[in-house]
């Protein structure tokens, strides 16, 4: 299960007190990331995937293989569909190997899959994290009868087994378009997670003096919102979007595993770490490639998470 | 199921087991195949002696009888319609239980059955092979709806000790079963246990590895493509057991529908099919052989032909876009059904791919693999393609062609014709060659009438399913039997050394 569950580390984050300049500055904070080299890699290796997935057409198109394409001649088909050559038929035509059986090129299918991966994930965290973000001021703002509905439906979403529920929505709706299908699904499981730290750093802010003071002083209501609150939260909204992205990847990921997420022939990791399971003993290479990428594609986005909120906690820099 | 059922039950007839002969159909219980009036409406059978029930009852003709009456009763009703297709049975009678005595089959004494039969059928002791003719002791009070499936009554070498469903069958051997009058069993073990729900990469693990009780083991499925690479040593190979499966996997499109309703863009996409693509996301060539024709070539009477010819199987765009111009098709999106499991989508894939390239966009449904076959035996929820596959009953293409294609055989439920070809001369071909008394002419006339079909494009053969199997290092006299899907022949395995 990989529904991010930021709420145990982030219980602990207090705000810091006084109006939103007291917040470290953009600038302080790129600079002290930036310090860190794990940081640098991680960063350096997320923007490197995004540049593959938004030239997939380019790269794929150097390299000479569609994501889809069969490659009956790059398989041999007296031993059960296995890839011709070493390393599951790495060539100069095939960059990271072809599938078994089918022939179709892996660099293409991962490059294709980056898109899959990083639009549903980043689409989720968007669609989470404003949803999140509003209904959680608001029910920790005003309090009352409005955050005890708010607060129930956030209860009432987190109790359910998310992940069973996924698979069982996603199995019994029609194909459509299964992407924005996914990010619908992910979305209404996934904003109760931001929302309800969010709630709770708004409730404390909302005592704070300088909030006080706006409200006595007859500020208007947008202004006590987006002026006096919101500020104070952005630190943690970065950290939380952070750390949420990976998990959408990772459901993403699982959900295509147990075949209920992108439709085929749509490449995706998961299906691609699925089908090559079986195959782990003769072509080792065909489960390595897509299983790194996920593998470094979240670790890059927890280790930057992990160092913004160290930063933005002010516990270092 | 025939390879599993004939452990525990006897029919009059049944599939040889002889390696190499297993489509031949042999006497089981009965002393021969039987004898027939001039049209072959009328068969009488005799029965061997000193034949039991694991009881200790001698089995009788009116036990058989007994058994075939059971297979009217529509709560039994599973399994091959023969008995119920063939009989001259009322239109009314459902089964022992509520509508009492068959009279259309008459036990003159206690070793003779004589059936008639509503219809022709030269091939009628080929039929007694199925299921529904098994024998159950004639009492319709100890043998009731639901007895035999807690506690069959057996008349094979061996009898269920113990059942647990979904996970295990225990056989031991029936005591009264005597191999002097069974030409077909060996029965060498003394117990047999199935466990089942094992995941087949396990197995195929499992049985490479050959630790412990696993080689006395032999497996029911074949292995999966990515175990192929893994049995290519000769300690391995030695252990392997591989044969044709006696199925016809193939693409069959619904002709009612818009666009497949036109028999020349069917024949485009019958040039466009790259069948080698097929044949490996089914496994390759070990578990594959391409085929032109729906008829397996284990068929009596077969003959080869490729009215779809491209180069190494690999397809034709280019004749597939001039049929499809001729036709006046474009911009041609169709559904394609696909069963959810790995090898099935790969395969759709593969045809997905091909049609891409003659300008045909194919969408693939995915089908929850419990439920696919119902849905593509439902007319108004399949939809327009689906690869699936047939095995005859025995080799003939009387139980292949008119399941198939015979427009009397559309059902809105639980329907076989998939493709709903309703073509009259089809169909007059099926009612004529069904007549034919002399088996020869009729297997010529079968095989030609699969040319006939195939030029009507309702289906593009695309290959026969092989099997491929590994054996425990103790097993012996392990052999790959068409009539039961290729795997090992249950009957005649036994273990090398039984003190092991």
């Amino acid at each position: 299960m990989t529904v991010p569950n930021a709420e145990a580390s982030f219980g602990l984050t207090e705000v810091e007190a006084g109006p939103a300049a007291s917040t470290p500055g953009r600038g302080r904070v790129v600079r002290a990331l930036l310090a860190k080299p794990q940081v640098v890699a991680a960063a350096g290796f997320l923007v490197l995937l995004v540049l593959l997935a938004v030239l997939a057409p380019v790269l794929t198109a150097i390299e000479g293989s569609g994501p889809n394409a069969f490659h009956s001649g790059a398989v041999d088909s007296d031993l059960g569909g296995m890839p011709i050559g070493a390393f599951g038929g790495v060539s100069g035509a095939h960059w990271f190997g072809v599938e078994p059986q089918t022939g179709r090129d892996i660099f293409a299918r991962i490059v294709y899959g980056a898109q899959v991966s990083l639009t549903i994930s980043l689409a989720t965290t968007a669609v989470t994290t404003v949803v999140g973000v509003v209904l959680g001021t608001v029910a920790g703002y005003f309090g009352g009868v409005v955050d005890t509905v708010i607060s129930r439906l956030m209860d009432i979403l987190m109790a359910f087994p998310a992940l069973i529920f996924m698979i069982a929505i996603l199995s019994a709706l029609p194909d459509g378009n299964r992407t924005l299908l996914l990010i619908c699904v992910l979305s209404v499981f996934g904003w109760p997670y931001i929302a309800r730290v969010i709630r709770g750093q708004t409730m404390s802010l909302r005592q704070r003096e300088f909030v006080e003071a706006a409200r006595v002083s007859g500020a208007r209501l947008r202004h006590q919102l987006f002026a006096e609150v919101l500020p104070n939260l952005r630190g943690t909204i970065i950290v939380l979007a952070t750390m949420a992205a990976p998990g959408y990847i990772g459901t993403e990921a699982a959900l295509s595993f147990l075949g209920v997420g992108v439709v085929p022939p749509t490449p995706s990791w998961g299906q691609m770490i699925a089908a090559s399971v079986n195959w782990f003993t003769v072509d080792p290479t065909y489960f390595l490639i897509p299983g790194a990428f996920l593998f470094l594609t979240v670790m890059s986005f927890i280790v930057i998470g992990d160092h913004a909120q160290k930063v933005l906690d002010g516990r270092e820099a | 199921m025939i390879n599993f059922y004939q452990l525990i039950y006897r029919t009059l007839t049944t599939f040889s087991s002889k390696k190499g002969e297993g489509s031949k159909v042999v006497p089981d219980l009965a002393t021969d195949m039987g004898q027939s009036n001039a049209d072959a409406t009328v068969w009488t059978f005799h029965l061997k002696k000193n034949i039991y029930f694991s009881t200790g009852a001698p089995i009788t003709s009116k036990d058989v009888k007994f058994g075939v009456e059971r297979a009217f009763d529509p709560k039994l009703a599973v399994g091959a319609p023969y008995a119920r297709l063939y009989l001259d049975a009322p239109k009314d009678y459902e089964g022992p239980y509520k509508s009492g005595d068959l009279s259309s089959i008459e036990t003159p004494d206690d070793s003779t059955i004589v059936f008639h039969l509503n219809q022709s059928v030269p091939e009628f002791a080929s039929a007694l092979t199925e299921p529904v003719f098994t024998p159950f002791p004639d009492d319709p009070d100890t043998v009731t709806e639901t007895s035999v499936d807690q506690k069959p009554v057996s008349s094979g070498p061996y009898e269920v000790k113990s059942y647990t469903q979904g996970s295990s069958i225990a056989l031991v051997r029936n005591p009264y079963w005597k191999a002097s009058t069974d030409s077909v069993r060996k029965a060498y073990p003394d117990k047999i246990d199935f466990t089942f729900g094992v995941d087949a990469a396990t197995v195929d693990q499992r049985l490479i590895s050959d630790q412990g009780k696993d080689v006395d083991t032999i497996s029911g499925n074949s292995v999966l493509p990515s175990s192929l690479a893994k049995l290519q040593t000769p300690q391995l190979k030695s252990r392997v057991v591989e044969g044709e499966s006696g199925c016809t996997t193939y693409l069959v499109m619904n002709t009612t529908k818009p666009g497949l309703n036109n028999v020349k863009v069917r024949q485009a996409i019958s040039y466009a099919i790259n069948k080698q693509q097929v044949v490996d996301a089914a496994g390759g060539n070990q578990l594959a052989t391409i085929t032109n024709t729906m008829l397996p070539s284990n068929t009596p009477g077969y003959q080869s032909f490729d009215l779809y010819p491209s180069k190494d199987s690999k397809g034709d765009p280019a004749k597939a876009k001039e049929l499809l111009k001729a036709a006046g098709v474009s911009n041609l999106s169709l559904i394609l059904d696909t069963r959810e499991t790995d090898t099935m989508i790969s395969q759709s894939e593969a045809i997905q791919q091909a049609l891409a390239k003659v300008g045909i966009t194919v969408k693939i449904n995915q089908i929850d693999a419990a439920s696919f076959y119902q849905t593509i035996g439902t007319t108004s929820e399949q939809h327009d393609m689906t690869v699936t596959g047939w095995c005859p009953d025995w080799a003939s293409g009387s139980t292949f062609l008119p399941p198939l294609f015979q427009g009397s055989q559309i059902f809105s439920q639980g329907n076989s014709n998939v493709a709903q070809l309703n073509d009259p001369a089809v169909n007059a071909q099926i009612e004529k060659i069904e007549k034919m008394t002399d088996l020869t002419e009729a297997n010529k006339a079968w095989s030609a009438l699969d040319k006939q079909i195939n030029e009507l494009a309702p289906t593009v053969p695309l290959y026969y399913a092989k099997a491929v199997s590994l054996v425990g290092s103790n097993v012996g006299g392990a052999y790959s039997d068409p009539q039961r899907a290729g795997g090992v022949n249950f009957a005649t395995v036994g273990l090398l050394d039984p003190s092991k």
